[in-house]
């Protein structure tokens, strides 16, 4: 077993910073947000990659200090390479081959959706392959079976938004504040889940989601429901919505268990800190696995997690690590 | 300079990814790699690659370097947070200093030190049709500060008095018309003294104050374009 991984993850509007034992438990993992992107109701790439220039060395140094290390107490630094706003990566991966160069440590360049899948695997309660995974967030949601710990086969994917944009997007047309998904699930608690029937795009076949449908279903009732009747019922609107969301999460989740015969499901990304999403998982009444809620937001913990079953890059290949953003193939 | 006698400095605002690396104020290698005008920068998979090659040249450690030296543009966004990110990391990693280094400044040097009469300007290459300018008076004085200028703007914004002046860098070389019309001379496309040198960078960063190292903030000179936009929402309200 080896020692300590420092890793670093700067692919959205989270600086992070982690320190992760050899055994795959947490010693640090720190969390520095931007809440400056509220203003101009979403993540503007540029000023996220002006404010992780001046967040994450600070990070960096916590989540030594949080672990009580040195760096001369670091086995490996790892750091996301990809995919996520280019400008943001090259912050963290700029940081990240420095500091990995400057100590003579070895480098892990890691997918950040492998991330998602490796916050299964941090101690004390690691959730073994095989199973299926669903990573939703504002920027992915996927389906995919993991077969060992280093890697996963896609099942499914969304064919248009991710279920954290129809989060978000569903959050502006009710005038919440950004990001959407909490406060779309706060209003949720006091409404009535039944009282629209939003579409969960049952007919998308096989486990690829989609949720252009469910968003213009919302955008019409507002519409004809008319300014005074909407103020009156935003609650239940925010909760049919988010139910609508949900439904069509777990009902492609049961469709990759039912297709693959496993019994072992986990999730993360963003959106797996949902309440009535983690509750509806677990009543699916098979052996699942549900991180902490700050182990499925972005974090530095689950890229040091993946890391430790990841070879290390080749000395040239450290120095010349390049990011790779959205949408690029790895 | 005996305080600082290893400084190794490098700048990713322009195309190019230029380091330096001195040794008691003495240079001792030079990197460079300027990609043409049809070809992307490569600052990402050159810049820690050229430094460990200067540092290999001079049969020096990455833990004894004293000093690292960032040009802070202004530039391309991009390019000058990668630049200042591998600053930190390297300051962050061996607990050294970190120093500021204004990009025109160096680009200027040359120029400054080959024509020492002659107000000299810098002029690098804005994209979106504009220069970043900044020119230093024969005393040394700076006396245009760092901005981006259009080009319609630049005989104006750069006229020296009376004073004979030449304008050096990649922006000089794009708006070459322009900046002739207006009486400022600018050499030869060979010549160079439009190319960021890794000397220059070192000089500057020996003799800079140094910053704290999580407080490397690039001169951006611009906004991002969604708080302009912001802005002009309010403005409009
Ligand atoms: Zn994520």
């Amino acid at each position: 077993m080896s020692g300590p991984i420092l890793a670093i993850e700067t692919s959205c509007d989270d600086s992070c910073a982690a320190v992760l034992a050899g055994d795959g438990s947490i010693l640090s993992n720190v969390i520095s947000s931007q809440s400056i992107h509220d203003r101009y109701g979403g993540v503007v790439p540029e000023i996220a990659a002006r404010h992780h220039l001046e967040l994450l060395t600070p990070a960096i140094d916590s989540a030594l200090a949080q672990a009580d290390l040195t760096l001369g107490q670091i086995d490996r630094v790892a750091v996301t390479q990809g995919p996520g706003l280019i400008g943001a990566l090259l912050v963290g991966v700029g940081q990240a081959k420095a500091i990995a160069a400057a100590r003579s440590l070895p480098l892990v360049a890691v997918d950040h959706l492998q991330g998602h899948v490796a916050a299964n695997f941090i101690s004390p309660q690691p959730f073994e392959p095989p199973f299926i995974c669903l990573i939703a967030s504002g920027g992915h949601t996927l389906l995919a079976r993991v077969e060992d710990h280093s890697s996963f086969v896609t099942l499914g994917e969304t064919l248009d938004d991710a279920a954290g944009e129809a989060f978000d997007k569903g959050a502006r047309m009710l005038d919440l504040p950004f990001p959407g998904g909490p406060a779309l699930e706060a209003l949720a608690a006091t409404g009535d889940a039944e009282a629209f029937d939003f579409p969960t795009a049952r007919n998308v076949k096989g486990c690829d989601f989609s949720f252009a449908g469910v968003k213009t279903a919302l955008l019409y009732a507002i519409r004809d429901l008319g300014e005074k009747e909407v103020e009156l019922r935003r609650a239940d609107l925010a909760a049919s919505y988010q139910q609508a969301i949900v439904e069509a999460l777990t009902d492609r989740l049961s469709r990759a268990l039912e297709a693959d015969g496993g019994d072992r499901v986990a999730i993360g990304g963003g959106v797996a800190a949902n309440g009535p999403l983690r509750e509806q998982v677990e009543a699916l009444g098979v052996n699942s696995h549900i991180p902490a809620r700050d182990l499925c937001t972005d974090n530095a913990a689950m890229i040091a997690s993946a890391a430790r079953f990841l070879p290390d890059c080749s000395h040239q290949a450290a120095l010349a690590l390049d990011a790779y953003p959205s949408g690029a193939k790895r | 300079m005996g305080d600082t006698p290893v400084v190794l400095a490098f700048d990713t605002a322009t195309a190019a990814t230029v380091v330096g690396l001195s040794v008691s104020g003495e240079l001792v290698c030079e990197l460079a790699d300027r990609p043409t005008s049809q070809e992307r920068p490569r600052h990402a998979e050159q810049l820690l690659s050229l430094c460990e090659q200067a540092l290999a040249e001079a049969a020096v450690g990455w833990d004894e370097i004293d000093r690292i030296g960032v040009g802070i543009g202004p530039g391309t966004f991009t390019g000058l947070r990668i630049g200042a990110a591998t600053g930190q990391g390297l300051a962050q990693a061996n607990g050294i200093e970190l120093v500021a280094v204004s990009t025109l400044q160096a680009l200027a040097l040359p120029a400054r030190i080959a024509e020492p009469e002659l107000q000299v300007a810098a002029v690098g290459d804005a994209r979106r049709g504009e220069a970043f300018i900044a020119a230093w008076a024969p005393d040394g004085k700076q006396v245009v500060a760092d901005q981006a200028c259009p080009p319609q703007q630049l005989v104006a914004a750069l006229a020296a008095d009376g004073a004979p002046s030449i304008a050096v860098g990649d922006g000089a070389l794009i708006f070459r018309k322009e900046l002739e019309s207006g009486g400022i001379a600018v050499p030869a496309d060979s010549s160079s003294l439009h190319q960021l040198a890794g000397a220059a960078l070192c000089q500057l960063a020996t003799t800079s104050n140094p910053a704290n190292a999580g407080a490397l903030v690039p001169h951006y000179v611009r906004e991002p374009d969604a708080e302009i936009s912001l802005q002009a929402r309010k403005e409009s309200k």
